[in-house]
Order: C-alpha cells, then structure tokens, then sequence
C-alpha cells in the first residue's frame, strides 16, 4: 500500500463537515483530492463520533483508499489530580471551546482514536456510547478508566494543540504535559499510544514541535506527524472560520481565531517539507496506516433473534404462521389453491435468503398492535409478498392486484429486505415501548438522520457568521426558494419572488459565494421519525449512541449506514390518519351503535358513493386522494373501482407526472384514443392501465411476456434500468433483452419498440404494492367521510397537524357539507372536537385556544361536571383561568349566553372584556365575588354592534377573533362577508365554475390554501395555486409567463383576485389557467381589513393546529 | 534527533585563541543557526513584540527579492542597494487573519532569515497584494 516510501505520508487526523461546525471537508472531496495526491491511505477523525465514517468507509474503499476510521474525542484530564478549576488561577490551562453535536458536544482536552481493526471498531463505538449516554446529565467525556478498558485494537495519538500535552507544552508547564502523557499512554497497549506532531507554521510552531519530540523521547514514545486536517485547500479555511463562528453562534473570528489557514489537506511533499527534521514523525503515518486495517464485513446481514420455540426453526415456525393465516385471508378453496402454491415459492425463497428471522420479529410487533387494538399496515414493496398479507402485515391482496414478490425480494439479489409498517400515531409509543421491552434497550436505538443545508440555511448560516442583525437574516433567506445552496445564485437571477431580493446587491455576494458552497453541508443529526435499529448483539458494539435532543438514544448513522453495516432498520412510523379513522370510528359508535358501523378495512370495495364522491374531487381529508392535484386527477379519472384508486394514488407520483403518464392514461380510459400496444402480451398483461406502463411491477410483467425472463431476471433488468447507467451499459442491456424477445420470434421492430417504452418508464413507474396498501386506507377514510362526514371531520381537526390542508380548510369543508360549525364554548366543549345535534354540527374544542392551558383544561371540565358555569364569574372564581385565556375564551363566543346583565339580557362580549380585569383583581384580593357583580357595569363600554347576535359583535369581529385565536372561521368564510364586493367585480364563485365552458374568460377570488412549484420536465416553474372561496376550492395554474409577473403578489400575499382562462374539460380536468393576479383584502363595512389566518402562535398546549401553528404575517398593503 | 546537531558538533578552542570562537564565518553560522532556531532561548528582541513571531525593530518596507524555487525560500533580497544573500532560514511562519474586513486583511508567508552578513531579517511574501515585505530587523 503505502510501503514506506520516503516521499509519501498518510493524514492521520483529519475532520470532515460530520465535526459540525468544526471541518469544512466534504468526505468525497478529501477523497478525490486524497486520491489526486497519491495517499494509499487516509483516516477520518471528526469530533466525538463516527458520523460520517461508514460513508466514508465504503466510499473511500470504492476508490481504492484505505479507509482509517478514528474520532477526535474529549477526554478526561490526566496531567492533575482532581479538577482544573482546584488549580491556582496562574497554572490552570485554557479549556478549549466545546466540540461536537448537540447533547454529544463535550469540553476538555482532545485525544485522537485510530481505529486499526474490527475489535478496535467495536470498542471505539462502546467508548464513544458510554461517554455520550452514561446519563442524560452527565457531560460527554471519555473517561480513562473506559480509555483503559475499551482502548484494545485502538491506536491513540497524544492530541492537537488542544489535547492536555499540547496545552500544556504550549503553555510550558512541561511537568503536567509529561504527566498527562505518561498517564494517557498507560490507557494502551505499549507501542499504540503516539506523540502527535503538528507544525501548524505559526511562530511558536518550532518552540512546540521541539518541546514534544523531547518529552517523547523521555518517557519513550514514539512520535507522529499530522496536519489536524480541516479544510481541503487553503482558501477553503474560510469556509471553515464562517461554519465554526456560526455554530458557536459568534460572528467572525469565531471561538478559534485561527492565526493562518494551514489546516488543509496538504501534499506528502509539503509534509515532510514541514517535518524535514523529524522523517521518522512522517514514517510513522505509514506505520500506522499499515496496522489500520479494518473490515466491517459490509454485505452480510445481522438480524435481532426472534422468539423460536424449542423444536422449531425460524424457518419452520414462519411457514406455520404464514399457512395459519392464509386461512383466514383467503376463503374459497380455489383463492386457497392459489395463495398456497405461491405462498410455498415465497417461503422458499425467503428461507434461502436467511430471511425468516426478519419476517418473524415484524410480524411480532405488528400482532403486539393488533391484540392492543392499534390500527397499523404494511406499506411499500413489502405489499408484494403474500406472506406479508398473510401474516397481517399488509392488507392489499397481492394476487387480486398483480403485484410481485420478485419487486420486494428479488432471489438472485440478497438485499436486505425493508418493510415499513404505518401505526397509528396516537398509540405509536405505546409499540415503541413494546419493542423495548421485548428486545431489551441494550439492542435498540433510533436511526438518526443527517439534516443538510439547503440554500436558505446556507444563507442563514453565513449571514450569521458576518454578524448580521437577525432582522437582516430574515430578510435574507425570507422568499428564497426550497433549493439547494449550489442554485442560489440562478434562484436568486431568475425566479420572480427573488426579484428584489436583497442578496441580489452586489454588497452581498461574499454571502452568496460562500452559501453556495455549504451545499448539503450536514448542518445537525436529527432523529429519524420512525426508524429503528434492533440488533442481536449489543447495539453499542455497532454503532456509536447518543442522547437526541428529544431525550431518546439515537445512532449516529443514518439509515444508509445502518443498511450498509446489515443491520435491522423497523421503521415504525406514525401515521396520523390512522388515528383519524380509529377516532371517526369510535365518535359514530357512540352515536349510532355497534353494530352500525363495520370496521373500515375489512369493507367490501364496492360502495358507489365512495366512488361518486372521489370522482367529484369531494376527498378534503381522505387519506392520499386530497391535495389539488391529486383531486384534479381525480375528477378526469372518475373512478369506479378500487384498481382506479390505486392507478390515482399511482400516477400523482413524480415519477409518472415527469413521464406524462397521465396524458395517455385518461384518453385511453376515456376512450379519446386507441389502446396500442407493440405486443400482444403486453395489452394483457397492462390491460388495466391502457396499455400504459405505470407500475414497476408491469415492467416485470413485459420483460417476461416479451422476452420469456423469469421474474428474479425481469426484476434485475428494471433496477438495472432505474439506476443511472452509461450509455454503454444500457446498450449492453438493451442487447440482452433484444436477444431474448428474438430467441421467442418477435420481430426486431416490435423488440425495439418494447424496449424503448421499458427504457422511457423503468424509472418513472412506481410501486403498485404501494399503492394498493395506501389505497385500502383511502378506500376507508373515504367511506367514513361519505357515512359520516361530522365525525370524520371531528376526528381529523383532533389529530392535526395532517393531511394537506389547514383545519381551517377542513372545517369550511365540513360547512359546505351542511355541518354546522359551533363555537367553543364552557358549558359545552371538550377539549377534543366532538359531534352534536345527531351528527348534523362539530362543537369546536377548547385545546386549540390560545393561551388555554392543560391546568385550565382541567379545571373546567372538572367543575363543570358539578354544575354548569352560569357566567363569567362564577367561571372566573371556579377555574381561576387566569386573564388572558378568560379573554380569549370570551371573544371567541366561548361565555356567549351566560349570566344576566343590568340590561335584564346576558352580557355582550365587549361588557364582559371590560368587567374582566375588575373581576380578577377582586377575585385576587378577596378570594371570591358577589353573584352581582355585573350589576355593578364598569365604565361605558362599545354599544352592541349587532343587536341580534347575542355577543353584540359584527360577523366580521366575531371571524377575525375566530382566525386569531382559534385559527378556523366559524362564523363564516371570509370572502362571505365581501360577496357584494366580489359580485360587483364580476367575480365567478368555486361552486359555479363546473358549469362555464371550456376556455371561457373567468375572474375568481380566493384565500391562499396552498402554492407549490414542483420540478417539472422541462425544467420551466409552473406555480398551482389552491384557494378556497366561501364555496369552495379553486385550483389556479400560474405558468412561467404569469408567474414573472405574479410571483410577488403570489409570496407577499394571502388573498387574490385572479383574471383567467377556465379549463374544463374531461382530459385536463377544471383547473384556472392564471393571466394576472393582484391581492385582494377583505374590509368590514367600516373599511377594517379582516383577518385571513391564524395570528397567533400556538398556546402552551402544544402545536395541535397544524400549519396553522405559526403567527403569519398578514399584509395591509394591497390595491383595493 | 536531530536538534541543534551544530551546537552539539561545536569543538572547544585549542588552547592559545582564547577569544575568537570560531575559525571564520561559515564555521560560525550553523550555529548561530541553530541558537536563533532553538525553542529554549529568547532574546530580549524577541520579547519586544509577540506579533509576528516578535521582531526586533518592526519595519514595513517594500523589498525585492530573489527566489530559490528549489528551496522555496528567498535566496536574498535588496536592501540600501545592496543584495543581502541568504545564508540560511531560521524559521518560517504564515498569518492569514480577518479576511472579511477588506482594510484589515492579513495574508502573508513570513521567512526569518539569517543573512550572510550576519543579520537577521523577517521577509514576507503579502499575498493580499502580491509584493515582498521586509518586516522586522532582528539585532
């Protein structure tokens, strides 16, 4: 390898971008450049983990480097007894600044970890585990009795100049370096422990070189050179002062104000250049490169044990369990016959794999679910396999729906297979526990993730390092597009909302060139949503742990990692409409019975309404059906059957919106145009998606009806397709597949034109055994919505944040569908939404108020089980809520109705705002008030604005105070209070759109919903727009054109009158094709504008509004 | 290891020249090399300003300066006309500080120098704008 060679060196310390904020290093590029200098060998040593090491690993193996795998750790102090603060002032050393992530980040002196093999490997994970999650208090440390303990297959280096020797030396306190060196090096096996040089070319450089090697050679160690690698070349020092300054929240110098930029990844050359004096320092890079030598054994598996009686094998106790459930899936004898025979193949192939273990710990946790009556499914290719449907693990029936077990687990491809299971959200944890519990803390951990910068964080980031105002920051990365940090500057020349952006002036392109360059920089670990590791072994012998900031023990590998090593990942995930349906169950329940209402995911397919709905885009809140393009799709597909939801949930996936699928799809179903196919297998096999090829699994089914491939073959053949591939290779390919379909007779043309339309889809099919689980879940919610529209809009607006729409949406949907919309009130509301008036109104929860707490929450339902409050007193002395919930609660309606004021009626809102202050403090300085106390009417208040309504409050305060507080319109839609208005100006209503031609000229109005610009094929930003008048929601299309001139009225505005060209017609759906678009503002008659949003963030509750959670600015500013 | 092998090598005089310590300039300079190289000693010039490794007389002046490509060091420099050929690097350093301020941007590769005269000099190379700077005068 590196074969000390004289002219070659090997970096033994280098730091990546996985130090956060302490390296600026991209691992390909220390690669690449590693490579381009000609180093065999290169180690990675971020701060206190092993973040980016296995990426780092397989990539530097692929490119024929040795990978060193080694961390930079903070260790306990060892040149003093007891602590450094117990020293005089005058000896204590200087602590170096805190390094690593989040509650992994540690203070104290540096000590380098190699890792030269797979003991070292297991015992370097132990070590950093136990540093990090000792105990949530405790600081992360390596302690030396762990170093004395785990240091076996290590190779320690004494550290950089902010290790105790190099603190010491530089500080000339040779006495306690010599201690601490002497002690550290008794922690390894003799010969493993080195002196670490670094000749980082300051002025004292010399001095602290010299002072080393002599300490070396007194106590006997030998030493080594390394250059404490941060950067890749100089220039690129500065990326790494803006990333250190910025994740220690300083601005620039930062906590290092480094003297020079000399941490780069320097040439063998100038390193020994530097060391001229010491060639042995160099030499020794290669000594160590040479006994660093690890192999993680990548490829094979590692599953967590299963529970296998005595006398049975996984393998034999997995087909009695499958066979058992077949029974029960499949009634009829012929289904029976079927299943079986495929079941047995399945079972085979899982059993050759190694896999039955796998099959077994999921169905486990999936039974836990199902015996606690916790609704889960199966999603993902795993609905491919009938022994996961047999098993209870996916619902969709894999022979009814063509799918293939090839897809999931192809046999002449061991990959580890991946089976995701959806839980409901609400009762996750209690799963989560059981996983624990059943496998033991000891061999589980979270999956964590690698959160990275994108241009707006980049921006961010850099424009805090220069010290900026967080004002200025704002308004920096405000308005940037969701794009990566390598196309700020074309986001920032060429999309209309970045138009005036003030990173356009040119005073700010040191900004823009250096965010460019934090491109994907991993910015923080988070926790994956629902991933977890279970292993057999000690999980701490795999992967490095530590505490996450939501307090559960994560791994510091992403799921890639965790894959690569072959480790289990369960992805338990939550899934919010699962919690909706069990929820919309339970209300109809108890409203109706038992007996009335089935269990949603056991129904026959076959409800017409359910079809009829879903055809008339009426789907706000069903599971996957909902969002506006997905409901435009919806009314050009009119489904009848459940094989058209899946073809829906199908094709509204980039991947077939990017190949155009649609198109040809809905004129083929509609008959618009011929159904051809180049071959006659191909129209069975593609029969029910008109000869279009959507789902992966029908490129199985071509390759095999064509050219005679097995499956395993065909699968092989697609995922050789999927991947990019060189022009070569593809050719290759695609003269395989010629070869075969000539082998069976097919004439070249018809071969050709197969494979060109396998070659156009491969990639952009998608996953039928996806859909179809997903699809048993629409089918249901769409059913309770139609069955019981109130309870499925109680249940959804109590398990928010989900879905694509804001409450206030799902709310004004319930309204449309004749549901009455009743406000919060004491006497009335739980905290949950719940359903009165016999499924007829939704009585809106006192959860979401702002400023309503659990303490108040409590307080009034317990009181009120006593006796109902009979006004705001007798409410003010029994809860005690303090003022500001008193006041929100009275102006939203919540104390309508309650007590008598001196004018013999109850009191209006505004009376009982202003005699709440004097109700407090008399309740604060006597403990209680009198029954009259409203007689005694404090100062003049307003006059009752609205004599009819019993809070004397105009609709349209009564709205804004609904919008602030509570973030839903109850009392109407706004746009319902500028009807006249909007009638004046010609203005079409949602409802009556349907009825216009084709292309006729429209002018609508509408309140911002939702606005994406997805990536389109060719590569032109088209905006959909979804607004929501009093009658429903409108889908706006803004092409390029439009959008130049509208993008900023678009973002700075919620509210906008649109001019337009209608389209309406069976093939493109009903969509507003935009001209232009100008801002709007709802105004009272008294010229007030009214409020749009949620103006308040969410209370001490917790964020149960979704999207509607954050204050949003409301702009003033429009034309009229 | 290497360190202050001239100092090590140095014979003491034979006896009858009791003042001159050494025979000529060439067999004095490896160790005057080596005593301004070596961590153990400061001179009281040194001590005047830590900044820049401490230089005795601070001086910013514009020099001219040959290259040694081979080296990578100077191999002398202009001064009062002139050229002062190097007789050996005592040290060398690099600043690269404030690149954010334009007016406070510091970029310079530094030699300490021992010249054939017997002086001590600090040359640096200023990146920033591209020109040879003579900057401290050590006695």
């Amino acid at each position: 390898m590196t074969g000390g060679r004289t002219d070659s060196f090997v970096h033994l310390h280098v730091h990546s971008r996985f130090s956060f904020g302490d390296g600026a290093a991209d691992l390909g590029g220390l690669i690449a450049r590693a490579g381009e200098l000609g180093m065999g060998a290169l180690a990675l040593t971020d701060h206190q983990g092993l973040y980016g090491a296995i990426r780092f690993y397989r990539a530097a193996r692929e490119a024929g480097i040795r990978p060193i795998l080694g961390t930079e750790v903070v260790v306990e102090t060892a040149g003093i007894e007891g602590m450094e603060g117990d020293l005089p002032p005058r000896e204590r050393l200087g602590r170096p600044a805190s390094v690593g992530f989040g509650r992994a980040s540690g203070s104290g002196f540096h000590l380098t970890l190699l890792v030269a093999d797979i003991s070292g490997y297991r015992n370097l994970c132990r070590l950093l585990s136990r540093a990090h999650v000792r105990s949530a208090s405790e600081p992360s440390i390596v302690t030396r009795a762990d170093l004395a303990e785990l240091s076996g297959g290590l190779i320690g280096l004494s550290g950089c100049p902010n290790g105790e020797v190099g603190a010491a030396v530089s500080a000339g306190r040779m006495h306690r370096a010599r201690t601490a060196l002497t002690r550290l090096a008794a922690c390894f096996a003799p010969g493993d422990f080195y002196v670490e040089l670094m000749h980082l070319l300051t002025p004292a450089s010399p001095h602290y070189i010299a002072s080393l090697t002599s300490l070396a050679e007194t106590c006997g160690l030998p030493v080594v050179a390394t250059n404490n690698v941060h950067y890749l070349r100089a220039v690129d020092a500065r990326l790494h002062d803006v990333l250190s300054a910025a994740s220690a929240r300083m601005s620039l110098p930062g906590p290092y104000e480094r003297p020079n930029a000399e941490l780069s990844l320097k040439s063998a050359a100038e390193m020994r250049r530097l060391f001229a004096a010491h060639p042995g320092a160099c030499d020794a890079t290669l000594e160590i490169a040479e006994r660093c030598d690890l192999d993680l054994g990548l490829g094979e598996f590692h599953f967590p044990a299963a529970d296998v009686p005595a006398g049975e094998t996984a393998r034999s106790l997995l087909g009695g369990l499958a066979r058992a459930g077949l029974e029960e899936r499949y009634r009829t004898p012929a289904a029976r016959r079927a299943a079986h025979e495929r079941l047995d193949h399945e079972l085979a192939v899982i059993g050759d794999l190694g896999f039955p273990e796998y099959f077994l710990v999921v169905r486990e946790i999936v039974e836990f679910a199902r015996e606690r009556g916790i609704r889960c499914s199966g999603r993902g290719s795993a609905g491919d396999s009938i022994v996961s449907h047999v098993l209870g693990i996916t619902d969709a029936d894999p022979i009814a729906h063509d799918l293939l077990f090839e897809r999931f687990l192809n046999p002449a491809r061991r990959q580890m297979p991946d089976i995701d299971v959806d839980f409901d959200s609400a009762r996750r944890d209690e799963v989560i526990d059981f996983i624990y519990r059943r496998f033991g803390s000891e061999h589980v951990a979270m999956v964590a993730t690698v959160n990275t910068m994108t241009a707006r964080s980049a921006v961010r980031t850099v424009a805090r390092a220069f010290g900026h105002p967080a004002a200025e920051i704002n308004a920096f990365s405000r308005h940037l597009p969701w794009v990566g940090a390598h196309r700020l500057r074309e986001a920032l020349a060429t999309y209309p909302e970045c138009a005036n952006h003030p990173l356009r002036d040119p005073r700010h392109e040191r900004i823009v060139e250096i965010a460019e360059q934090l491109d994907s920089c991993p910015m923080h670990l988070g926790t994956h949503l629902g991933g977890f590791i279970i292993t057999r072994e000690p999980i701490d012998t795999w992967t490095p742990l530590q505490w996450a900031a939501k307090g559960v023990v994560v791994s510091q590998y992403d799921k890639d990692d965790v894959e690569a090593l072959g480790l289990v990942k369960m992805d338990i995930l939550g899934l919010r409409m699962h919690s909706a349906i069990t929820e919309t169950v339970e209300l109809a329940r108890a409203r109706v019975g038992e007996a009335a209402v089935p269990e949603p995911f056991d129904l026959p397919h076959d409800d017409p309404r359910v079809y009829e709905a879903i055809a008339r885009a009426d789907t706000v809140g069903v599971f996957q059906l909902e969002s506006s393009g997905q409901r435009n799709l919806n009314t050009r597909l009119r489904a009848t059957r459940f094989d058209d939801i899946i073809a829906a949930i199908s094709l509204f996936r980039p991947g077939p919106l990017e190949a155009e699928m649609i198109t040809p799809f809905i004129r083929r179903r509609h008959g618009i145009e011929p159904v051809t196919v180049p071959h006659p297998g191909m129209a069975t096999v593609l029969a029910d998606s008109y000869g279009v090829i959507v789902y992966q699994e029908q490129v199985l089914l071509v390759a095999r009806a064509v050219a005679g491939f097995d499956l395993a073959e065909a699968d092989s053949l697609r995922r050789a397709m999927t991947r990019g591939r060189s022009r070569a290779e593809m050719a290759e390919i695609r003269a395989h597949f010629l070869e075969r379909a000539f082998e069976r007779g097919v004439s070249p043309e018809v071969a050709e034109e197969v494979f060109r339309q396998l070659e156009g889809f491969a990639a952009y099919g998608f996953n039928k055994a996806h859909a179809a689980c997903f699809a048993v879940v629409s089918y249901a919610s769409a059913w309770l919505k139609v069955n019981f529209p109130a309870e499925f809009a109680a249940a959804i607006l109590n398990n928010e944040p989900m879905g694509f729409y804001t409450p206030r949406l799902v709310a004004n949907d319930a309204r449309r569908h004749d549901i009455e919309i009743r406000s919060p009130h004491v006497n009335e509301s739980s905290a949950r939404y719940t359903v009165e008036n016999d499924g007829r109104a939704i009585r809106a929860g006192l959860r979401d108020v702002h400023e309503m707490s659990a303490r108040l929450l409590a307080a009034i339902e317990r009181e009120r089980a006593v006796r109902p409050f009979r006004d705001l007193a007798d409410f003010l002395r029994r809860t005690r809520a303090d003022t500001a919930a008193a006041s929100n609660l009275v102006r939203l309606g919540a104390l309508d109705g309650l007590g008598v004021s001196e004018a013999g009626r109850s009191p209006t809102r505004d009376e009982m705002l202003a005699i709440l202050p004097e109700l407090k403090a008399t309740l604060a300085r006597e403990g209680e008030v009198a029954d009259d106390v409203l007689v005694l009417a404090p100062g003049p208040v307003r006059p009752r604005e609205d004599p009819a309504h019993v809070s004397g409050w105009l609709p349209a305060r009564r709205l804004s105070a609904e919008l602030e507080l509570l973030g839903l319109s109850l009392t109407c839609h706004p746009l319902d209070l500028a009807e006249d208005d909007l009638r004046t100006r010609g203005v079409t209503f949602a409802r009556d759109l349907r009825d216009l031609p084709d292309r006729a000229r429209v002018r609508v109005c509408g309140v911002r919903e939702r606005a994406q610009t997805p990536r389109t094929r060719s590569g032109r930003r088209t905006c959909f727009l979804t607004l929501e008048d009093a009658t429903g929601l409108l889908d706006v299309v803004v092409f390029e054109d439009a959008l130049a001139r509208a993008g900023e009225t678009i973002v700075k505005h919620r509210c906008y009158l649109i001019d337009g060209v209608l389209q309406n017609n069976h093939e493109r759906g009903l969509a507003i094709v935009a001209e232009e678009v100008r801002p709007y503002v709802v105004r009272t008659s008294a010229g007030t504008p009214v409020r749009l949003r949620r103006g308040v963030p969410s209370g001490p509750m917790g964020p149960s509004l979704g999207g509607a959670g954050a204050p949003e600015e409301e702009s003033w500013e429009a034309a009229g | 290891m290497g360190r202050n092998t001239a100092i090590k090598r140095y014979e003491p005089l034979p006896e009858g020249r009791p003042l001159d310590l050494f025979d000529s300039a060439e067999g004095r300079r490896p160790v005057v090399l080596d005593l301004l190289s070596t961590p153990w000693l400061t001179r009281a010039s040194a001590l005047v300003s830590p900044e820049d490794a401490g230089v005795g007389r601070r001086v910013c002046e514009r020099v001219e300066v040959a290259w040694d490509a081979e080296e990578r060091s100077p191999r002398g420099f202009v001064r009062d006309g002139r050229f002062q050929r190097v007789a050996g690097v005592v040290q060398t350093w690099a600043v690269d500080r404030r690149w954010w301020e334009p007016t406070a941007h510091v970029s310079r590769r530094c030699w300490r120098v021992l010249t054939e005269q017997g002086g001590t000099y600090d040359l640096a190379f200023d990146r920033v704008s591209g020109t040879w700077l003579l900057l401290g005068i050590l006695d």
